[in-house]
Order: structure tokens, then C-alpha cells, then sequence
């Protein structure tokens, strides 16, 4: 029974996703689907944060490890997940009806690919981690596709799929590699191998070891591996975009803290002159500065947070590469930055698809010129988003910046520290730019306008994320407790 | 038998993934692209088997296979449906010809 409450995260979105699909079978009215997803969602997210009330160590949770380790870090990131995907599934509940795509698949793709996140999150074994990463990751080319009747949504959902699944291939041989030098596919005992010194003699193991972080950059869209990451964007409908921006990357960056710091994390092939905790720091900056340079050049603002969402990305690596040195602090830090970046961009991307209606998207930056004067309640609402993304005090963002920042201060990352903040200034203009035009600039004649849609479900989504982004920034506290905690899985 | 050993079954499934990567990034058409891809998972098969046989205190290597499959199985299925749309849409299933989004 204590095994069940331990799994019960698990078994509430499983179970949950496929309730809902016998539900979608049997209703006429798929609108309170939405619902009803939220509702799952929440539930689960409940259930683990009773889990960390209730303390892992009254479990029995030893006869799942390796294959799913129920710790700190995972209830917290299926809590962040589940915050995630319940904003996401409210943005769906809008904007699928209003853009007549109310297919009640979504709802069920949605809660599976969570699943997928959370496995992905709690793998303590190659097996579970690629099982978790092939379920979040067929359910996210589904999304993307899911505007049939769209050309560019298939496009997009081809580039995602032919260049996720390559990937995957590769991190699959890199996985064959590690296996056959250490004899194991269970990740403390593949790091044990290591800190033996495994890597000197088998160069089986290092070119394994590559090939692994090369598909985990592939799936947090680092930069010389982003390729996909603007198309799929687009191309996807405006709510799986946001699940993608949010869910799946945290998922990703919880898989590439696990795997980094369990196998890979002893001294010896952490040290500085091993060779790749430069290149992972050289990659970083290249993802944020590529990221913010092409960011700025954006006429479409959904692209230009799609561009937003890479840079992010180079951020959060930053924490990874500090992370490798000074193992709690600055998880603790990644692990906050998640949590602000999660609200931040579901609330960004919810304001955007609140200012359009069917036929009247708000796509460009021209289609928001005035928008402050028209709706000034949504407008200020995308501000507090934009802000927050910028990391302007005292917004979620801020803090999340300010912890990856000092940790990486801390333990003397004095070069990446300075690139990162020349980078989150650069990254301010064009998240400033929209701000302009939505309170300085007014439609040309003749234009199109973008008119907001009328959902409850959107602008639920949008109040919540407010809500938590000023928490956040105002009492970051108990949230950066909480991701402390979980960062102490790792101490060693 | 006695001279095949290890190094064989590694190196063969090295030269299957280097062949099924070559042929995702040269060709065009993106069926070929998808069996390019089963290459190289079936080269990762490979090298799990053989490494199951130089380490053979459990099954895990040739557990993984199995999943490897079915997980293959699973992708090909959405990926088809992808390129059906496509071809739908665009009425080419080659990749560049997709050419909407541009950077």
C-alpha cells in the first residue's frame, strides 16, 4: 500500500490520461476536457508534494531503485511538471476551441508526455531514462503536428521528429558504449566504474560519455544542436509550444542534472583539465549569445520566444557547468531557475495567444502596436511576463538569474558569470521591444488587429501564473528551500 | 567461432551506425532518412547484445534491445503519420522541399 502512495504520482496521470481518453470516447461536449486534464494534473502534483510532507524515508521505495528513484528531486520536479502541463492544459482549453482544433487527444498526449517527463526525471537507469525520454518525446511531435490542416505545423513537426529521434540514436550508442566499458546500465553504478578510472582505459567510455551529452544538449536545444527549436515552435499550436518551452526542457535539464552529477559527477572526470566541463561551459555561452542575437531579429514574437526559450537554455547550462564543481548550490540554483522560467513563459506564451482570436492572430510585433491603450489589463499582465523572462527585480526571473549568478560567483566562474549577465542585457532589448509596441506605438492604418479571444479557461491560466510569478519574486523562500532539498540528493 | 570475438560485433555495429548516420545527413527523402535512423538503433542493438555477452552477470544489455525495439516500433509510427501530413500538405516528401520556416 506505502508502495502505491510512493508511485501515486505516477499512477494518478496514467490513470488520469486514460480516463480521459474513455471520456473523450463517450462525450459529446469535449470542453470540459480541459477541466478535467487540470484536475488530473493537480491531483498528481498533490500527491507528491504529500509525499514530501509525509518523508520519503518512511517508504519503501528501495525495491524501485534504479529504476525510479522517489526522492527529493524527483517530487519536486513532478511538481514543477504538473504545474507545467495543468497551465498548459488551461491555454489548451482556449485556444484549441477558438481555433476549432477541440480534439480531445490533446488532453490525453498532454497528461502521457508528463508521464514521460516525470519517469525522465526519476530514472535512476539508462532503461527507465530512455523509456521516460521516448515517451515525452513521441508525445511532443504529436503536439506539434496537431495542426493538421497546417502546413507549416507538419513541417515543423517533421524537422522536430527526424532530428529528435537522430538524436536519440546517438545518445542510444552512447548509452551501448557506457554499457559495454562499465558493464552496467544503472547510473550510481556506472558513476562508480568511473571514479575508477574507467575513462582512462576504456576509450570506449569516452566517446560514450560524448555521445551522451551531445543527445541530452540536443534535448535542452543548446546551441549548436537548436536547429529544430524555432521551426517546431512555430509550427506547433500555441499551448503545446508552451508545454514544449516548459515542460519538456525542464524535464530534459532534471535528466541532464541526474545524469551528469550521478554518473558522471566524481572529481576526476569532473576536474577542469578533463576536457569537457570547458566545452559544456564554451557551449553554454554560444547558446546564449547565438540565442539572444537572433532573438533580436525576430519580426514574429512567437519566435522570438522561441529564440528567448534557447537562451534560457544557455542560462540554465551555465548553473549545469557550475553545478559540476559545486554540486548543491548551484542545482539549487538550476533547479529554482526551472521553477521561475516554467511560470514566466507559460504566462508569456498565455498572453500572446489571449491578444488573438481566430483569423486575428497576434503573431508580429506590428500586431501588438497599441495593444497597451486597447487591453491594457492583458498588456500589463505580458509585461509582468517579459519582465520576469528579463529577470527585472522583483519578478520570479530575477531570483532565479541571482542564485545561478552567485553560485557561479561562489565557486569562481568569475568569466561565465560576466558573459551570462553582458548576455541577460542583451536578452532585456527584445523582450523591451515588445513593450514598446504594445505602449508606444500605434497600428498602422489599415492593418489588421489582433482582437483578444474571450476564454475564462486562458485568462485562469494567465492570473495563476501572475500569481506565482510575483510570489516568487517577492518570497522566494520557501520555493528555493524546497529546491535546496532537493539538491542534497546529489551531495555525495 | 573461436575468431570472432567481441571486437567483431563492436566494430561491425560502429561501421552500421556510422552508415546509418551518413545516410541521415546526405539523403533527401525523408523514408530513407527514417530507415537511416533504424540503422543506427539496430547498430545499438548490436553493440547491446555483444556487450550482454562480455557481461553476462545479468540480462540488462539484452533487456534493453527489447525495449529499444518496441520504442522503435512506437517511433516509426508517429513518424509516418508526420510524413503522411506532410505529403498531404506539401504533396513532396522531401526535406528541402520543407521549406516554410526559415530562420
Amino acid at each position: 500500500m506505502l508502495l502505491m502512495f510512493a508511485l501515486s504520482p505516477f499512477l494518478v496521470l496514467g490513470g488520469g490520461a486514460l480516463l480521459l481518453m474513455l471520456a473523450e470516447v463517450f462525450s459529446r461536449r469535449p470542453s470540459g476536457l480541459a477541466i478535467g486534464t487540470t484536475i488530473v494534473f493537480i491531483t498528481s502534483g498533490a500527491f507528491s508534494v504529500a509525499l514530501w510532507l509525509y518523508g520519503i524515508e518512511f517508504l519503501p521505495v528501495g525495491i524501485l531503485s534504479p529504476w525510479i528513484l522517489v526522492d527529493k528531486f524527483t517530487l519536486f520536479f513532478n511538481v514543477l511538471l504538473c504545474l507545467g502541463g495543468a497551465l498548459a492544459s488551461l491555454l489548451a482549453g482556449g485556444y484549441l476551441v477558438e481555433y476549432k482544433l477541440n480534439r480531445g487527444e490533446f488532453y490525453s498526449i498532454l497528461l502521457f508526455a508528463t508521464f514521460g517527463g516525470m519517469m525522465l526525471a526519476s530514472a535512476g537507469d539508462f532503461l527507465t531514462l530512455f523509456l521516460g525520454l521516448e515517451t515525452m518525446s513521441l508525445g511532443a511531435y504529436a503536439l506539434t503536428a496537431f495542426r493538421r490542416a497546417s502546413p507549416r505545423s507538419a513541417e515543423g513537426a517533421l524537422k522536430y521528429f527526424l532530428l529528435g529521434s537522430f538524436a536519440a540514436a546517438i545518445m542510444l550508442y552512447g548509452i551501448a558504449l557506457v554499457y559495454g566499458a562499465t558493464g552496467s546500465t544503472d547510473l550510481a553504478r556506472v558513476g562508480a566504474a568511473f571514479s575508477h578510472g574507467v575513462v582512462t582505459s576504456h576509450p570506449m567510455a569516452l566517446i560514450g560519455l560524448v555521445l551522451i551529452v551531445i543527445g541530452l544538449l540536443f534535448k535542452v536545444s543548446a546551441v549548436p544542436f537548436h536547429m529544430w527549436t524555432p521551426d517546431a515552435y512555430e509550427g506547433a499550436p500555441t499551448p503545446a509550444t508552451a508545454y514544449m518551452a516548459v515542460v519538456v526542457k525542464s524535464a530534459a535539464f532534471a535528466m541532464m542534472l541526474r545524469v551528469l552529477l550521478t554518473s558522471f559527477g566524481d572529481a576526476e572526470s569532473m576536474s577542469w583539465s578533463a576536457g569537457w566541463p570547458p566545452a559544456l561551459a564554451a557551449i553554454a555561452v554560444l547558446t546564449m549569445t547565438v540565442a539572444n542575437l537572433i532573438a533580436g531579429r525576430q519580426d514574429s514574437v512567437k519566435r522570438m520566444l522561441a529564440y528567448s526559450s534557447i537562451a534560457h537554455a544557455g542560462y540554465l547550462l551555465v548553473g549545469v557547468v557550475v553545478a559540476l564543481r559545486s554540486k548543491e548550490q548551484a542545482a539549487a540554483g538550476v533547479i529554482f531557475y526551472l521553477a521561475t522560467y516554467t511560470v514566466s513563459t507559460i504566462g508569456a506564451f498565455g498572453a500572446l495567444i489571449l491578444l488573438g482570436s481566430y483569423g486575428k492572430e497576434a503573431v508580429s510585433y506590428d500586431d501588438l502596436a497599441g495593444v497597451g491603450k486597447r487591453h491594457p489589463a492583458i498588456a500589463m499582465a505580458f509585461s509582468l511576463f517579459l519582465f520576469s523572462l528579463a529577470g527585472v527585480p522583483p519578478t520570479a526571473g530575477f531570483f532565479g538569474k541571482w542564485f545561478i549568478f552567485r553560485a557561479a560567483m561562489d565557486s569562481g566562474f568569475y568569466w561565465l558569470t560576466i558573459l551570462a549577465f553582458i548576455n541577460s542585457v542583451i536578452g532585456a532589448y527584445y523582450y523591451l521591444r515588445v513593450l514598446v509596441f504594445m505602449y508606444m506605438r500605434e497600428p498602422q492604418p489599415g492593418a489588421a488587429i489582433a482582437v483578444p479571444m474571450q476564454s475564462r479557461h486562458v485568462k485562469a491560466a494567465l492570473l495563476l501564473s501572475a500569481v506565482f510569478v510575483l510570489a516568487l519574486g517577492l518570497a522566494p523562500t520557501c520555493t528555493l528551500d524546497a529546491a535546496i532539498a532537493a539538491a542534497t540528493t546529489f551531495r555525495m | 567461432m573461436s575468431t570472432m570475438n567481441l571486437d567483431h560485433f563492436v566494430v561491425l555495429s560502429a561501421i552500421l551506425f556510422t552508415i546509418g548516420s551518413i545516410g541521415f545527413l546526405v539523403r533527401r527523402n525523408v523514408i530513407v532518412t527514417l530507415m537511416s535512423i533504424e540503422i543506427m538503433l539496430n547498430a545499438v542493438n548490436l553493440a547491446l547484445v555483444a556487450f550482454n555477452r562480455a557481461h553476462p552477470a545479468n540480462y540488462s544489455g539484452q533487456i534493453f534491445t527489447f525495449f529499444v525495439i518496441a520504442a522503435e516500433a512506437a517511433e516509426v509510427a508517429i513518424g509516418l503519420a508526420i510524413v503522411l501530413a506532410m505529403f498531404r500538405l506539401h504533396r513532396t516528401i522531401r526535406t528541402d522541399d520543407a521549406t516554410l520556416l526559415k530562420n
